[in-house]
């Protein structure tokens, strides 16, 4: 009893640190953009006041599977969340290997995905078919890079990635295989759809994609899968490239600085064109991952 | 004993053709009847692998011996053939109504289980070509019964590209047999071995063109969109569930039992694996790309379905070429999967087309309101196919991806992940645009298919999930082919898997999934409940909207990527074998303008010359 008690515990407490970073980061990316872009900018604290302020408002559904979308994507990223290791904090790591990571993300892109179609709007459509086009592009590319490191470290475990890379911090693999880290990157720019590759939410265009038809605590709960998916791909990159932390307070500070630079690359760059940004994603991080993992397996 | 289990549904079939004209529903009921007892008598088989059983037959002077026997690979395709049919028949049953050929229907589809369970009892090359053709010309008329104008060519394209693999097939299995006097596989795996290497692996080659062009492996894959897409709705699931499978076990018996991979054991290897292998390998992953990009491109959805199927029989190969422990084990339970979930698929759409009558996903949208459980099925065996823990097709594509990184076959796994990561594409255009999105005004009043369909999707629905928890029970059955056909086995546990560089508990992720939801489900349910709107009441930047059908995105879902693959999409290989065939047939004309043009007196004298050469050869001899 106790044991579960624990246990229930340390679901909550890693869902709702994950749930609060995530927000705060995108408090302070939100800041960094606007900087770049001589404005003040909200305060750090605005992303709380949003979820707050929607989980008070009223809402509209579409239908049952509008409702299941919301649901589905959310409670797709917590349960991803568990096999990530975060510092010392190791709920299920020894058994989340990184394929699976990846596949248990798609939960979530399914349901959000099949939530919004759900609605009826178009708009939502034809962003959902935009984000999928671009996931093959920078899946293949990610994939590649975790097929070389399974391969050179023999595990596929995160927590086993991680402790690879144990001892100085020349082994980290941002500094073994700095191509491989510049791809990771790249790739994680477009993992969380930041500007080049952000042309399946285009707020002026389909009036923001997916998201279109969503508000109150809908609008809510997709900030809040936001704010973890943001986390788990910054604690995969740390862990995989940055050799992980000892403690969570170094791991946060590592994931912050992965964070800001991607902030900052994203705001400098236009909007690519779907097959351009795909076509991108097939010519460099995959041709450099490639050359890699040909590198790694002779 | 063994014959009951092949004649039995064959016998079955005249009485079902002849009750069927009588009552339409009689010949779906005795099929489910007939499937049903062959899975159970089945599994009274279980275990007993020394079941053997022989005919004689004196021909001409030559003794042929027909062999039938039982083992574990046989015994899994069996039951597979059987369990699959109870679901087809069942769900058949309401539709017989609106089939034009509802008798003949149930007469080929008794033959084809029959002779399916003949193909994988047999134990030589005669009994297994004489079922195999039986199978070919049945299914063909299946397939060309289908209600499109373009079904009968479709058929024409697979009976063409069959029969041609099959008469090679027969022509490699009289050459065996001039050498060894037997067509038992035993005795022509001792041959082979022990003849020369070049002549043995051109045999070979030959006696598996047939399973080639039956599994859909490139370049011959070109009849399975048109015969899949084309055929009746019922059949299609057996098609692309079942018989693309017979063709991977023909594979496995000329990799296997006729000792194909022993030949080629001590050529030129890359990374390992011998070049042959190899280059099956990289036919498969010919195979998934080819079949993912032709399927992201269709606005049909059983041509799409069909394409899928292409690909995913790409993974089976490749796993199967590569032949180490964890690649056969992971093709064996991709193959079964696949089988669940691709059957599920295509009775889902089945549904739909009985409901709605067109296969064109843009004429659809918003049946999820009208058709949960369908939607309900479809759902689930998209997360399988895609590959989504916790459903069984993770597990399969899990076990895999392991096998290629074990070995590093770094262009194998490209491939591997392009299909995976592309089938959320390909399988997400029929949910978005078929059930989800706007309802049509014409589909308002659509109601749920009857319940004789809703059961085998329902049954369908829980082995995806019971599957997808609980992998050991296949990798038992699994494990006791890899040990018969002399393959090491992979450890594993009633719900976990063993891989090279890491293990899979589906338990422990189940559980974990569910916690992570019921999370979500509280946060939800805790909030303010929400107000329900029509699908009409949308944004729509300013915009008025009159109508739903033009409010609903569906033609052309993923054009930008299609435009990325358009030139290599136009030169299709359909093509470059028709202008084969127009080439062939222009030579054969201008041969026949020479040669004979209709003057009698040469036609004299070419059988006067056969007689002369006929003559003389026999005298030499």
């Amino acid at each position: 009893m106790i044991d579960i008690i624990y246990r229930i515990g340390h679901f909550v407490l890693i869902t709702v640190f994950s749930m609060a970073l995530g927000l705060l980061f995108m408090g302070i990316a939100r800041k960094i953009v606007a900087r770049i872009q001589k404005r003040y900018g909200p305060p750090v604290y605005q992303p709380y006041l949003d979820v707050l302020k929607l989980f008070g408002k009223d809402a509209i559904t579409h239908g049952f599977i509008f409702d299941f979308g919301a649901i589905m994507a959310l409670g797709g990223v917590i349960a991803t969340l568990f096999f990530i290791p975060l510092g010392s904090w190791q709920l299920y790591s020894m058994e989340g290997t990184v394929i699976l990571v990846i596949y248990l993300l798609a939960i979530a892109s399914l349901g959000m995905a099949m939530g919004t179609v759900g609605s009826g709007n178009p708009q939502a459509s034809v962003g959902i078919s935009r984000a999928l086009m671009q996931m093959l592009g920078y899946e293949l590319p990610y994939l590649v890079i975790l097929f070389a490191l399974i391969y050179r470290y023999q595990t596929s475990s995160v927590w086993g990635l991680m402790q690879a890379q144990a001892g100085s911090f020349l082994n980290w693999n941002l500094f073994a295989y700095p191509l491989m880290a510049a791809v990771a990157f790249v790739v994680l720019i477009g993992m969380m759809g930041k500007k080049p590759f952000d042309s399946m939410i285009a707020p002026s265009e389909i009036g923001s994609g997916p998201v279109v038809e969503s508000g109150g605590k809908y609008l809510g709960m997709l900030l809040l899968q936001k704010s973890i998916t943001i986390i788990i791909e910054l604690a995969l990159y740390v862990n995989l490239f940055l050799g992980g932390a000892e403690n969570i307070l170094i791991f946060t500070f590592k994931m912050l600085i992965v964070w800001v630079l991607a902030t900052m690359f994203g705001s400098l760059f236009p909007r690519f064109r779907i097959e351009d940004g795909i076509k991108f994603f097939w010519k460099w991080p995959l041709g450099i991952a490639i050359l890699q993992a040909i590198y790694i397996i002779t | 004993m063994l014959t009951n289990y092949i004649f039995i549904p064959i016998a079955a079939a005249f009485i079902a053709y002849i009750l069927n004209k009588r009552n339409r529903k009689a010949g779906a009921v005795i099929t489910a009847l007939v499937s049903a007892y062959l899975l159970l008598s089945l599994t009274a088989l279980y275990g007993r692998w020394d079941i053997t059983q022989s005919f004689n037959l004196s021909l001409m002077g030559y003794k042929i011996d027909f062999l039938l026997a039982v083992n574990p690979l046989s015994w899994l395709f069996a039951v597979m053939t059987a369990a699959i049919s109870i679901l087809i028949a069942l769900f058949s049953i309401n539709s017989q109504e609106n089939f034009k050929f509802s008798s003949v229907f149930n007469l080929n589809f008794l033959i084809i289980i029959g002779s399916m369970i003949g193909i994988v009892f047999a134990r030589d090359f005669l009994t297994l070509f004489i079922f195999w053709e039986l199978m070919t010309w049945t299914s063909f008329y299946l397939i060309s019964a289908g209600k499109k104008k373009m079904a009968g060519r479709a058929a024409y394209r697979y009976i063409i590209l069959s029969a041609g693999a099959a008469y090679a097939f027969l022509m490699a299995a009289i050459f065996i047999f001039q050498q060894t006097g037997s067509f038992a596989f035993d005795s022509a795996a001792e041959f082979l071995v022990a003849n020369s290497p070049a002549q043995s692996i051109m045999l070979l080659l030959v006696i598996s063109l047939p399973f080639i062009v039956k599994a859909g492996i490139f370049p011959l894959h070109i009849w399975v969109k048109d015969a899949h897409g084309n055929a009746p709705k019922e059949f299609s699931p057996f098609l692309s569930g079942m018989m693309l499978k017979i063709g991977i076990y023909g594979m496995i018996v000329v990799f296997y039992q006729l000792s194909f991979f022993k030949i080629i054991e001590n050529t030129i290897a890359y990374r390992g694996l011998p070049l042959l292998s190899y280059l099956f390998a990289l036919l498969g992953a010919v195979t998934i790309i080819t079949g993912t990009i032709l399927a992201i491109r269709q606005e049909d959805m059983k041509k799409l379905v069909a394409y899928s199927s292409i690909s995913q029989m790409g993974y089976i190969i490749i796993g199967i070429a590569i032949a180490t422990p964890l690649g056969f084990s992971g093709s064996m339970l991709h193959l079964m999967n696949h089988l669940i979930f691709k059957s599920t698929i295509f009775l889902a759409l089945a549904a739909v087309i009985y409901r709605t009558g067109t296969t064109k996903m843009y004429e659809m949208g918003g049946l999820i309101f009208r058709m949960p459980l369908t939607f309900a099925a479809y759902l689930t065996a998209i997360i399988a196919l895609a590959g989504i823990p916790p459903t069984n097709g993770f597990i399969s594509k899990w076990v895999i991806y392991q096998a290629l990184i074990e070995k590093g076959y770094l262009f194998l796994a490209i491939a591997a992940f392009f299909g995976s990561i592309a089938s959320f594409m390909y399988v997400f255009k029929p949910l978005s645009t078929v059930f989800l999105g706007q309802l049509k005004p014409q589909h308002q009043n659509i109601k749920e298919v009857p319940l004789l369909m809703k059961i085998p999707m329902l049954i369908l629905i829980l082995v995806i999930v019971l599957f997808g928890v609980f992998p050991g029970i296949q990798m038992n059955i699994i494990n006791q082919i890899s040990g018969y056909l002399g393959i090491e086995t992979v450890n594993y546990t009633l719900y976990s898997i063993q891989g090279a560089n890491g293990a899979w508990n589906s338990l422990l992720i189940f559980n974990i999934f569910s916690a992570g939801f019921i999370i979500a489900l509280l946060l939800f349910s805790f909030a303010k409940k929400s107000k329900l709107v029509g699908l009409l009441d949308t944004y729509s930047s300013g915009e008025y909207i009159t109508d739903a059908e033009s409010y609903h995105y569906a033609y052309q879902y993923y054009r930008p990527f299609d435009r990325l693959f358009d030139n290599l999409a136009a030169k299709s290989l359909t093509d470059f074998y028709e202008t084969l065939t127009k080439n062939l047939v222009r030579s054969g004309e201008g041969l026949r303008r020479a040669l004979a043009a209709g003057k009698l007196q040469n036609y004299a004298l070419y059988s006067v010359l056969l007689f002369v050469i006929l003559a003389a050869v026999g005298w030499i001899i």
